[in-house]
């Protein structure tokens, strides 16, 4: 469970690692688990219709853990992209999740976090899993956000791991309004995400400018289009939130 | 069976996948290992990551891979719509504008007999 070392350490408020992990697993049941979930329900009937046997779908899930990742293999793979092919169209997509994990890491590592943990809470690291951890552990004690994000995690994994495998399943059985919509379940809940995240000025200018340029960079550079729409609309954002911030504290 | 659908070449596949993807995520560990939480860099590498999501959901939804695509563009984008007027009616609330995105998504394909 937690790599954090010993579960039976008690910090200040008399909770040890284990009730943290344990608090992590309970809060992934909320809203954005459950879609995240039902989305894996989605990906699991894709699955099915692309002939894949059921326990490489639920080993996708749980070995490559993001979820526009596992839709570009399937993808590629249907579309006759070939082994090399589909394994590089999944490593670009996967560019995103680098400055995910800068992003989160600052916030979870506490003196006692080995570099084996952080490695696995990298690991854990995707959209639903990031956006739950910088929400939910900042306000927690430090030495207890390692073994929360664990919790959340693992319990994230586990419940898409199951859905994956219902959903691949149920692929025969379900009209296909359904499974369409299960398919429009992970972009809906990820553009609401961000929205509620996106506090700052600056950080509304770069999901604003992250939707309008992604469409536009894509005719002219396919393969790197979401990395240049990050670089770009992130680098706008944060310039705007500068000058916003000199204006409020000249 | 066609090659693509052999489980040993899937299983190739994925445990690829698993690797292309892990790389930046270990990337992310070796270039975090000496950032402040409150630095510039920080808040700029996070809003690049939201850029990044941001860019992803816009190629989800504008030019999806798999079933999604069998919705037309204009019913994902009016089901999109929908979505977010009840999620700003509600006061943010992320599961009305998920449910009723999701609703105006599958009555949509159901009408048109998709």
């Amino acid at each position: 469970m937690s790599a954090e070392g010993d579960l039976d350490v008690v910090d200040s408020a008399g909770r040890s690692d284990l009730d943290w992990a344990l608090k992590g697993a309970v809060a992934a049941v909320n809203t954005p688990g459950v879609v995240l979930f039902l989305s894996f329900l989605g990906f699991g009937a894709m699955t099915h219709d692309f002939g894949w046997p059921l326990w490489i779908a639920v080993l996708s899930t749980a070995l490559i853990w993001a979820a526009p990742a596992q839709v570009v293999l399937a993808g590629a793979l249907a579309n006759g992209a070939g082994l090399l092919g589909a394994a590089l169209a999944v490593t670009v997509s996967g560019v995103r999740l680098l400055p995910m994990v800068v992003a989160l890491l600052p916030v979870l590592r506490s003196e006692r976090t080995s570099l084996g943990a952080r490695l696995l809470a990298a690991h854990y690291v995707a959209v639903t899993a990031w956006f739950e951890g910088l929400r939910l552990t900042p306000t927690l004690p430090r030495t207890a956000r390692m073994p929360f994000f664990f919790g959340l995690a693992n319990a994230l994994v586990l419940g898409s791991s199951i859905t994956t495998a219902i959903g691949h399943a149920a692929a025969g059985v379900l009209p296909s309004a359904l499974s369409i919509g299960l398919l429009g379940l992970t972009p809906l809940y990820f553009l609401l995400s961000l929205e509620r995240g996106a506090k700052s000025l600056g950080e509304r200018v770069a999901l604003g400018l992250g939707l309008a340029l992604a469409p536009v960079i894509g005719l002219v550079a396919p393969a790197s289009d979401i990395l240049w729409t990050g670089v770009i609309g992130g680098t706008a954002g944060f310039l705007v939130q500068r000058v916003a911030d000199k204006r409020r504290r000249p | 069976m066609s090659p693509a659908l052999d489980p040993g070449y899937l299983l190739l596949a994925v445990v690829l996948s698993f690797v292309g993807n892990d790389l930046w995520r270990v990337l992310g560990v070796v270039l975090s290992a000496r950032l402040d939480e409150d630095s510039g860099l920080f808040a700029w590498v996070r809003m690049v990551a939201t850029a990044l999501v941001a860019g992803l959901v816009a190629k989800l939804i504008l030019a999806p891979a798999g079933g999604l695509a069998l919705a037309p563009l204009w019913l994902r984008l009016a089901a999109v719509g929908c979505g977010l007027a009840a999620y700003g009616v509600s006061r943010r609330s992320l599961t009305l504008g998920v449910a009723v995105g999701e609703a105006a998504l599958i009555a949509g394909v159901a009408a048109l007999g998709i």
